[in-house]
């Protein structure tokens, strides 16, 4: 895959498990009905990788995001990480959410610590939270309270929160989503920068085709809701990327047409 | 409600009292002082010239108190034009002390002077110095049997219903069992307790601890539960990702993020709390300030009746502020407007 590992500055804890999903289906009940949401859906993400799933809103992404974090289990099927069935949650597949959820009564800094925290790691690990600051850039904001950072900040706090931990599945899901654009085309390259520089297997759930466009190394379309794969898509193209690059234009025009959407296009 | 409403509005009242200018300074703060500071002159010339009606003591030691009262106001306000801190403060005070200037003059010419209200019931304001001069030391005893009656069947109760609430939240096993029960027994008043309290337990104070108790631990529980059930899913799945287990679940995430609605139980229980110490105090227990009121009700002791409940608003207003300063510390990163 695209140089995982080559921009390293420190210690890097690279992935090298691959992640399978396998053939998975998905159910919530509705006031009684069963609402499908995901439809006998597989696919293999090698490590290191990364990996965007783009899809109408609504249609399941989130849902298999959380049954690879393993805060839900599939309804049938079964995801694996080398071999092994995801059976809950683990600090070495950690998700960064649309709101960055931080807790208000904490710090920056013990936000960031939570991690660490709960794994009972602080004490001998404490200098990483200092760095998964400085690594997102808010090392002056240690001591801050979430309510005075803006939305682009709280959302790198998340990030560094997620870092911390040295996960080898980074699980994004949607975490631009609500910043605005010029803040999001920032942190569209501050996050594969930090994918560069860790290694991490990275997956990115968007309903933003530029932004797995500029991001993924391989973009999965989901078709409306229960999610099906439409197409896998390879995005073979050099970092940094521009947006006007002809290759990804025509890229974004065939995953539109995929959409539905080429008339608007 | 109100209470609730002020205790959530909290923050914002108080940075709005902040930022809006003070509207009762319109008149020139100079003639507001003099009219003030007048309003306490001529009380204790009232007070010092006119005969009581009947005698109650402590006239010339009143008379001079308000003099004294006017002639801090004058120098307040001349020592706030070079400090503007303490200006701002004095001039804040003074549209109350005119107002209350003027009462106690109409009150001293209504009670002591005129005897237009009737005697002994109504004692004019030297009638209730002398109890402050006279009695204290039963007063001071009185407020030390209440807070500590009061602080230990708050502390029990705040402490159990905190504990049971977080249970209710967390436990749908202890919610089966114990939901029922609180719904059942929640709505009676805990005086209704009282009768059987007293002959189950062994002492009066110890029935009265459990009175306060059960009068305070009841709206924690309640606000506690709904604190724990109402925190943000996301909170938890966060932790979880991150691999948390149980225990911090509920210690480090429900806990904190429910410690608002505590405080909103905790301020419910202490205000309905001063309702069962008074009347513990009135109904059997040999102390307190309650006591005292029922005792100098006795006597027909009636300026004494009006010193304690005076001692009692302070008290209990005291309590209360102190709970505020409490939760602004615990709560204190929702404070500050700060955004960067």
């Amino acid at each position: 895959m695209v140089g995982a590992t080559a921009y390293a500055h420190e210690p890097v804890a690279a992935a090298t498990r691959a992640l399978d999903v396998h053939s998975v289906s998905h159910a919530y009940t509705l006031e009684g009905n069963p609402l499908p949401v995901l439809d006998n859906v597989g696919f293999r993400v090698e490590p290191g990788g990364f990996v965007a799933l783009l899809g109408p809103s609504g249609c399941g992404k989130s849902t298999l995001l959380r049954l690879v974090a393993g805060l839900e289990q599939p309804v049938r099927g079964e995801i694996r990480v080398d071999d092994k069935a995801i059976a809950g949650p683990d600090p070495s597949r950690v998700v960064v959410f649309q709101d960055p959820t931080l807790y208000p009564w904490r710090s920056v800094y013990d936000n960031v610590a939570l991690g660490l925290e709960a794994q009972g790691l602080l004490k001998t690990r404490r200098h990483r939270v200092d760095e998964a600051l400085a690594l997102v850039g808010l090392t002056p904001f240690k001591k801050a309270y979430p309510h005075q950072l803006s939305g682009g900040m709280a959302q790198r706090v998340a990030l560094a929160r997620a870092l911390v931990n040295d996960p080898e599945f980074l699980i994004l899901d949607e975490p631009l989503g609500k910043l605005d654009s010029l803040t999001r085309i920032s942190m569209q390259g501050e996050i594969v920068r930090l994918w560069q520089q860790k290694g991490f297997t990275a997956l990115l759930v968007t309903h933003d085709v530029e932004e797995a466009l500029v991001m993924a190394t391989r973009i999965i379309v989901f078709s409306d809701r229960p999610a099906t794969i439409k197409a896998d898509i390879p995005v073979d193209r050099d970092y940094p990327r521009h947006r006007d690059d002809p290759g990804l234009v025509e890229l974004r025009r065939k995953i539109l047409g995929l959409l539905g959407l080429e008339a608007t296009w | 409600m109100t209470l609730i409403t002020t205790i959530l509005d909290g923050q914002e009242s108080e940075a709005s009292s902040l930022s809006r200018s003070n509207p009762a300074i319109k008149i020139p703060a100079v003639l507001l002082a003099l009219a003030a500071s007048a309003s306490w002159l001529a009380t204790a010339a009232v007070t010092y010239y006119m005969p009581d009606v009947i005698d109650f003591g402590r006239v010339p030691e009143f008379a001079a108190l308000s003099i004294l009262i006017a002639a801090a106001l004058i120098a307040g306000v001349i020592a706030g034009i070079r400090q503007p801190a303490l200006g701002a403060k004095v001039r804040r005070l003074l549209p109350w002390s005119l107002a209350l200037g003027i009462f106690t003059l109409i009150w001293q010419l209504l009670a002591g002077k005129l005897g237009v209200l009737p005697q002994p019931f109504f004692p004019p304001p030297h009638g209730l110095l002398e109890v402050f001069t006279d009695d204290y030391p039963k007063l001071i005893e009185g407020v030390l049997a209440s807070l500590r009656l009061e602080f230990l069947g708050f502390a029990f109760g705040a402490i159990i219903g905190f504990w049971v609430g977080v249970a209710l939240g967390w436990s749908r096993t202890f919610g089966y069992w114990v939901h029922p029960i609180m719904r059942f027994i929640g709505p009676v008043p805990s005086i209704a307790w009282l009768p059987i309290a007293f002959f189950a337990f062994p002492s009066s104070f110890s029935a009265s601890i459990f009175l306060i108790a059960l009068t305070t631990g009841f709206p924690v529980a309640v606000l506690t539960w709904s604190g724990v059930a109402s925190v943000n899913p996301a909170y938890y799945d966060v932790a979880r990702t991150l691999g948390a287990n149980e225990r911090f679940l509920i210690f480090k995430v429900a806990i904190p993020a429910a410690l608002p609605h505590v405080f909103v139980g905790l301020f419910m229980g202490l205000g309905a709390s001063f309702a069962v110490l008074v009347t513990a105090e009135m109904m059997g227990v040999k102390a307190g300030l309650g006591f005292y009121l029922q005792w100098a009700q006795g006597w027909a002791a009636y300026a004494n009746m009006y010193a304690a409940l005076i001692v009692m608003a302070v008290m209990c207003t005291g309590l209360v502020s102190l709970l505020f300063k409490i939760r602004d510390r615990v709560l204190s990163y929702q404070k500050g407007d700060v955004k960067w």
